[in-house]
């Protein structure tokens, strides 16, 4: 039977190579890359070293710590979901203003065009 | 200030999404009221609207990309301060707005009484949008009696803010555009117009009741976030690329 270290480490391992991977071939924009960066760095620290949340818990008066972990990841889940809203609020910003400097950029294309045809 | 109500120098700004049947009877009566330049910006339609305003002598702006009634206003009100013009009116292309009442709308902006005004019509809505129009009033303070009118009339100042980054994420002319114009500074005064019913169909805001749950759970929210906003200095002062 193999320790869980073991098991934990393999997993650790295997998601931080993940992300390093896509980060390095360059599928992840800047702030994004560092996000997950730190957040391949702590699966590997934690896959190797799972007792460390066992001793964090205990000090922070968790009677079951294992649940230190789920409860940080869940937080941590959501502040990425509420960052991936913000961005996209803003991407919609750009998007918007796009859609209509392309359709003023077009009218006067239009009209410079039309200026210019009877003497061509 | 203009010259009279028709002058050039104004714009009328209609947004329009699949209005064939009616934009070109919209842009001829707006022509036989004044001789304001009439801009059309069509909402990515897919009908003949786009052919039917350049046939009835609108300026058509084109959005490659569906924004809403909102986002097209935007687009016509960054032309129109672009293009010079002194004063933008707004108003819908399904035939509901007279443009008879252009004059009524341009004058206290004339005068300089107000930055912005607005023809309203409260007794055309039903007695539940009256309520939700209350509600919107006590979240915000908003002295205002016809919080979603389209039919309005603005000045550079109100454009200004009105083509901000910040309006860009709103979806309806209504509270969230009052409350920049009211956080702005800008005085709103209502005109009391006449409105016809719609020539063709219904409100799109008001068509079914999980999206009016959906519009006002939004608006309420809008209006809880904005509602005692303090002017900053750079709020009044970021400019915008036109």
């Amino acid at each position: 039977m193999i320790s869980y270290q073991l098991t934990s480490s393999l997993i650790g391992i295997i998601v931080a190579a993940a992300i390093i991977f896509l980060v390095r071939r360059g599928h992840m924009h800047g702030p994004y890359a560092v996000w997950w960066l730190c957040a391949a760095c702590v699966f590997f620290l934690l896959g190797l070293f799972p007792r460390v949340v066992d001793q964090f818990g205990v000090a922070l008066g968790v009677s079951y710590p294992p649940m230190l972990a789920v409860i940080l990841g869940f937080v941590m889940i959501v502040i990425k979901v509420l960052l991936l809203d913000l961005e996209r609020s803003r991407q919609e910003i750009a998007i918007r203003r796009l859609v209509q400097r392309v359709a003023l950029l077009q009218d006067r294309l239009h009209e410079l065009e039309s200026s210019q045809s009877p003497t061509d | 200030m203009l010259d009279s109500p028709a002058s050039p120098r104004c714009a009328v700004v209609i947004p329009a999404f699949n209005e064939e049947t009616t934009i070109a009877a919209v842009i001829d009566r707006v022509h036989q009221s004044c001789n304001a330049y009439v801009i059309v910006v069509d909402d990515a339609s897919q009908d003949q609207t786009i052919a039917e305003a350049r046939r009835a002598g609108a300026r058509v702006i084109c959005l490659p990309q569906r924004l809403g009634a909102w986002g097209a206003i935007q687009t016509g009100l960054r032309y129109a301060l672009k293009n010079d013009y002194a004063i933008a009116i707004t108003m819908d292309a399904d035939g509901q707005h007279d443009p008879g009442f252009i004059p009524a709308l341009l004058q206290p902006i004339e005068q300089n009484q107000a930055e912005v005004t607005i023809g309203a019509a409260p007794a055309r809505v039903s007695n539940a949008r009256r309520l939700a129009w209350r509600w919107f009033r006590m979240l915000t303070g908003l002295k205002i009696e016809d919080i979603t009118s389209g039919f309005r009339a603005y000045n550079r100042s109100a454009m200004r803010i009105m083509i901000k980054s910040a309006a860009s994420l709103l979806d309806y002319q209504d509270v969230g555009v009052l409350l920049m114009l009211r956080n702005g500074g800008q005085r709103i005064i209502e005109v009391p117009v006449a409105m016809q019913a719609r020539a063709n169909g219904k409100s799109r805001v008001f068509s079914s009741w999980l999206i009016v749950a959906k519009y006002m759970a939004h608006t309420s929210l809008l209006a809880l976030a904005r509602m005692n906003r303090p002017q900053s200095k750079h709020y009044l002062s970021k400019s915008e690329r036109l």
